[in-house]
């Protein structure tokens, strides 16, 4: 039993090392943000001697943290928002109807999930121009509602499975139509999965680099990850107001985090586990 | 009864129609489009493109040796992040599995990376390697810490992989935890009944258990992998000259910033998808059987 002990305070020990590295980078660019160019200079692993929240305030107008968050809100609540709406439909209705029609379009939406998106980021690019929809904010959103549908579909078609059809058939007799079945019926039942979705799907939007790089040329529609990236390339060797920046960036991620991490940590099981 | 059927279809196409629209118009015509420019000389800007063939693929692998590196870095990168990527994640997963008071906070301290967007992560880094860690040899005899972390292509290789790994171990973890908890624990206790040492039984009875949770981390670290293109563009930008360039990296120069060659980019990432179509082919068939053996 002392043997036991003795391994787990080894196992902790060695946890809390490996998380200390883990952490340190973090660490390193906060407390940095906070000095002055030339304190970081004589010292990056001092701590400040005095909050300089300049770098900050330069960084926060630099980036336009105000509006960037904003672009990023949109972009995300439209993708996320349009990708549960339409893959749900899809879904459900795929799922409860048997055929060959079904089963091809549920075949061409698997498939698609194996398409990288590096495969057709030229194409598409043609696509939203013709469209019109290239470097607006909106356009942003639509698209990532066209490229994320699939892997929600092929979600929600499996987990429809799981509630019974009686439900449905019920409703049926008490008059509802269709979308009345779903919209008060079957969506709220497919909660767990939105969920799932939801998160999976945030994460993914809020954080994309390439896709804003390729589809946005106004500054002022720039994603919080897209300014920040501008301001990298044109403050190379500031280091004080890009970690202060990149630290802002950060921060509405911790937020979300601290708030949803159950469904977070929920999310990535239950979607890996689907998928 | 006619009717009744005709409603049927009806109600069927109102509910696929809004994903299968916006999926088509931004997945399904780009995907099939890009196939059909790969056989093309197209510009990008032109109207007029001539049809080549496959022209392009024969130009890719005879003469286009910025390519074919890319290529092998790409591969040499992918095999070191999915070993690497696995092990540490799974060997995070157990020992933090073992933990009943502290679990919450290691999870969450190693998940951390992973919420900080993979750009985001590169940048943070840079800082680390230009200015961290040689001003830490400067001062101690750590001085294997000055290196060119960024600058030199035989190092920049393992910082792009530290990078990568820093932001992505987190989330593989998740899942062999949440695999993990699947393992009966009845199962540990038999085994050390039977005298079995801590490494018989990990390989014995929790490997085996976990099969499932492994196919998936493989399919995800292979695939993600291939795709590598953030931490490369935020670290080292490819360079030092073309020695870091991934093949995301190359299409992107060769259709955005350099020749505007999208036909001949648009073939480049069909070869992409090949790869990665292969790939993952002979991975999951290879996971399969291993999971109808246990």
């Amino acid at each position: 039993m002392r043997k036991r002990t003795a391994a787990s305070y080894f196992v902790t020990l060695l946890l809390a090392v490996l998380a200390a590295v883990s952490f340190f980078p973090i660490y390193l660019a906060v407390i940095n943000s906070f000095k002055t160019q030339g304190e970081m200079f004589s010292s990056v692993m001092a701590l400040p001697t005095k909050l300089h929240f300049e770098n900050y305030v330069y960084a926060f107008q630099q980036i336009n943290l105000l509006n960037s968050v904003k672009n990023s809100v949109i972009v995300s609540v439209m993708g996320v928002g349009g990708i549960i709406f339409a893959a749900g439909l899809a879904g459900y209705k795929l799922s409860r109807t048997p055929g060959k029609l079904s089963n091809f379009i549920f075949f061409l939406f698997i498939a698609s999930m194996l398409v990288p998106f590096h495969s057709i980021m030229i194409s598409l690019t043609r696509v939203a121009k013709s469209l019109a929809v290239q470097g607006t904010t909106y356009g942003l959103g639509l698209i990532y509602i066209g490229l994320g549908v699939n892997m929600a579909v092929f979600l929600y078609h499996g987990f429809v499975k799981t509630i019974p059809k009686e439900l449905e058939e019920s409703t049926r007799i008490d008059g509802c139509g269709d979308f009345q079945t779903y919209f008060r019926i079957i969506f709220p039942l497919l909660l767990p999965i939105s969920v799932t979705i939801g998160i999976l799907n945030f994460l993914w939007i809020w954080n994309d680099f390439l896709l804003p790089l390729l589809m946005l040329t106004d500054v002022n529609r720039y994603t919080l990850i897209l300014s920040t990236n501008m301001l990298f390339g044109e403050y190379n060797k500031e280091w004080s107001l890009i970690l202060a920046a990149l630290v802002l960036t950060a921060i509405p991620v911790v937020i979300i985090y601290s708030i949803f991490q159950r469904f977070i940590m929920e999310g990535i099981t239950e979607g890996a586990v689907k998928g | 009864m006619h009717s009744k059927g005709y409603r049927k279809y009806l109600s069927f196409f109102a509910f696929l129609a809004p994903a299968f629209i916006i999926y088509s118009i931004f997945l399904l015509i780009p995907t099939l489009g890009g196939m059909f420019y790969s056989l093309t000389d197209w510009n990008g800007l032109n109207r007029a493109y001539d049809f080549v063939g496959l022209g392009n693929f024969v130009e890719i692998l005879r003469d286009d040796p910025d390519f074919m590196h890319s290529l092998w870095f790409t591969l040499k990168y992918v095999v070191i992040m999915v070993v690497l990527q696995n092990v540490f994640a799974l060997f995070l997963a157990v020992l933090i599995e073992s933990k009943r008071r502290s679990k919450g906070f290691f999870r969450t301290i190693f998940f951390m990376p992973n919420m900080i967007s993979l750009i985001i992560s590169a940048f943070m880094w840079s800082f680390v390697f230009t200015q961290v860690l040689p001003q830490i040899a400067e001062k101690t005899i750590l001085t294997f810490l000055d290196q060119g972390w960024i600058g030199d292509p035989n190092v920049s290789f393992y910082s792009i992989i530290i990078v990568s790994l820093w932001n992505g171990v987190g989330y593989m973890m998740i899942i062999y935890l949440a695999g993990l908890q699947g393992v009966p624990q009845h199962l540990q206790e038999a085994a050390i009944i039977d005298g079995a040492n801590v490494f018989q039984r990990f390989m014995r009875v929790t490997l085996p258990m976990i099969t499932h949770a492994l196919t998936i981390c493989l399919f995800l670290t292979l695939n993600g992998a291939f795709k590598v293109f953030d931490v490369v563009y935020g670290l080292t930008g490819g360079g030092p000259g073309r020695s870091t360039q991934v093949i995301t990296l190359n299409i992107y120069e060769e259709a955005f910033s350099n020749n505007f060659r999208y036909g001949y980019a648009s073939a480049k990432s069909i070869i992409l998808f090949l790869f990665i179509l292969v790939f993952t082919f002979i991975q999951i068939s290879v996971m399969k059987r291993k999971e109808v053996e246990s």
